[in-house]
């Protein structure tokens, strides 16, 4: 019958010096892996309002559904709604109201784009691209 | 392993985990140009000034070729139409109508630019005019106004003319591929490599490769659900066009009128297709293409496909089968078989 082999660390009962180092390295290990992996500062996602090209608002979604309906002083006047980490257009003087249609919106990289106004409601965040398997959307 | 190299193990992680930022030189900017929301990215050695130039570009081509610009060459032909007046445009507008008349007379006239009456009547001609149904009288009336051959171009002397008084053109269906073509080829001259050019959805350019090295992958949406798509294409170096009736649509008495007009009967074209794209490294014809390929509808396109080698296409039937034409089956990862969609490979 084989003998079970030991390491000559199972025969000592006392932590040697080097297993506190090993332990501060590991634990030095886990916080700084701890720290890479947190979710960064600017991940929670926010509402950017895009007029003409100028940004002229951007709130975090606890401010947005504070402020909720929040009117926008654009050409076709626009209303949005802001509830539980989603928003939508909940009202809009434009022609087509194509923006009324698109309905909410959540995730980060989602956008609403009402035409007419040339205004972009856009949801900014971490957006973790890497999952998808395409680049853009076509039609 | 040894317990000593635990800790290492662990710092190799963590060093490949903070890993390396790509190069600078990548630069990207949305804008509102030509009716609707581009976005432009690339990268290369003077990337923020390509993108700057880019937008300038398509820009230009707005002011030169939007219908409802005040000093236009497009609008200043149509202000002119039926006074049998010749108007100077620049050799750029000269060539692109040209190149429409071609596409109208390609196409048996299934692509007409002086649909712009009845795409008024409608309230399509422009973002901003209310969508209405028109009566017949009113379709009736202005269908004799639909007429390429009242459009007459000179690209010796860069003059057009209208003949018929209340006919006028609008070039929304093959600017913005026409502006793709010009963007690809400014781009070249800025030792841009990769690029991708959303110029609103409908028309995207990949010129070059991603910045990994592989093709664009470009997704096609599914007709039927906007958060759906039928499939994804690896392009490179080529223009997509895509016409669908679920880009600009809406409903009156329970019926679904669309966007894209048959030039023959001024109503929303009904041939079958939920969506047409077309694949080309020519811009402004796949444009072109896409709409006249849908107003054709699915055979009548095959035929047209099988006598030219200038484009593929891609037919999405409003019975659910994907018609997929053979120079882009290794391009195509199809998709749709999660909705209830098949795919065909159609042979020349």
């Amino acid at each position: 019958m084989a003998i079970p082999v030991r390491s000559s660390a199972a025969d000592r009962t006392r932590p040697t010096v080097w297993d506190g180092v090993i332990v501060l390295l590991v634990a030095a290990a886990a916080a700084a892996l701890l720290w890479t992996l947190r979710p960064a500062a600017g991940s929670a996602v926010m509402l950017r309002i895009t007029l003409d090209g100028t940004v002229v608002g951007e709130y975090s979604m606890e401010e947005a559904q504070a402020l909720s309906p929040l009117a926008i002083d654009a050409p076709w006047p626009v209303t949005l709604e802001a509830e539980q980490g989603r928003i939508r257009v909940a009202e809009s003087s434009c022609p087509g109201r194509d923006c009324v249609h698109t309905g909410w919106i959540d995730a980060p990289g989602e956008q609403i784009i009402c035409l007419p106004n040339k205004l972009i409601i856009s949801l900014i965040g971490e957006h973790d691209a890497s999952t998808e398997d395409f680049d853009v959307i076509a039609g | 392993m040894s317990r000593r190299s635990v800790p290492v193990l662990c710092l190799i992680l963590l060093l490949s985990l903070s890993g390396c930022s790509p190069a600078g030189g990548e630069a990207v900017q949305e804008f509102f140009a030509m009716d609707t929301l581009m976005r432009v990215q690339l990268s290369g050695p003077k990337a923020e000034a390509a993108v700057q130039a880019a937008v300038a570009e398509v820009n230009r081509l707005d002011r030169l070729l939007s219908r409802t610009g005040e000093d236009s060459d497009v609008a200043r032909i149509n202000a002119h139409a039926g006074d049998g007046g010749e108007v100077t445009v620049s050799q750029e507008t000269a060539v692109l109508l040209a190149q429409a008349l071609e596409a109208s007379a390609a196409t048996g006239g299934a692509f007409d630019v002086t649909i712009a009456p009845v795409m008024d009547a409608w309230g399509f001609g422009t973002s901003e005019a209310e969508l209405r149904v028109p009566a017949q009288d009113e379709l009736s009336a202005l269908l004799p106004l639909v007429d390429s051959g009242a459009l007459h171009v000179d690209t010796t002397r860069n003059t057009a003319r209208l003949d018929a008084p209340g006919a006028e053109l609008d070039l929304g269906g093959i600017a913005k591929g026409y502006a793709a073509d010009r963007l690809m080829a400014l781009l070249a001259g800025y030792d841009v490599s990769s690029a991708l050019l959303n110029l609103g959805s409908s028309t995207i350019a990949a010129l070059g490769t991603r910045p990994d090295g592989g093709p664009w992958r470009i997704a096609l949406r599914d007709p039927q659900n906007e958060d759906g798509q039928l499939l994804v294409l690896a392009l490179s170096d080529q223009v997509l066009s895509t016409s669908g009736g679920y880009e600009r649509f809406f409903e009156a008495d329970g019926v679904v009128y669309h966007h894209i007009l048959d030039p023959e009967t001024g109503m929303p074209a009904r041939s079958g297709l939920l969506s047409v794209t077309v694949v080309s490294d020519q811009g402004a014809g796949a444009d072109a293409l896409s709409t006249a390929l849908y107003v054709m509808g699915p055979e009548q396109a095959l035929d047209f496909w099988r006598t030219r080698d200038t484009f593929e296409c891609i037919l999405c039937l409003d019975d659910g089968t994907v018609l997929v034409t053979e120079g882009l089956e290794d391009a195509v990862t199809f998709k749709g078989d999660a909705n209830g969609y098949t795919c065909e490979i159609v042979r020349r």
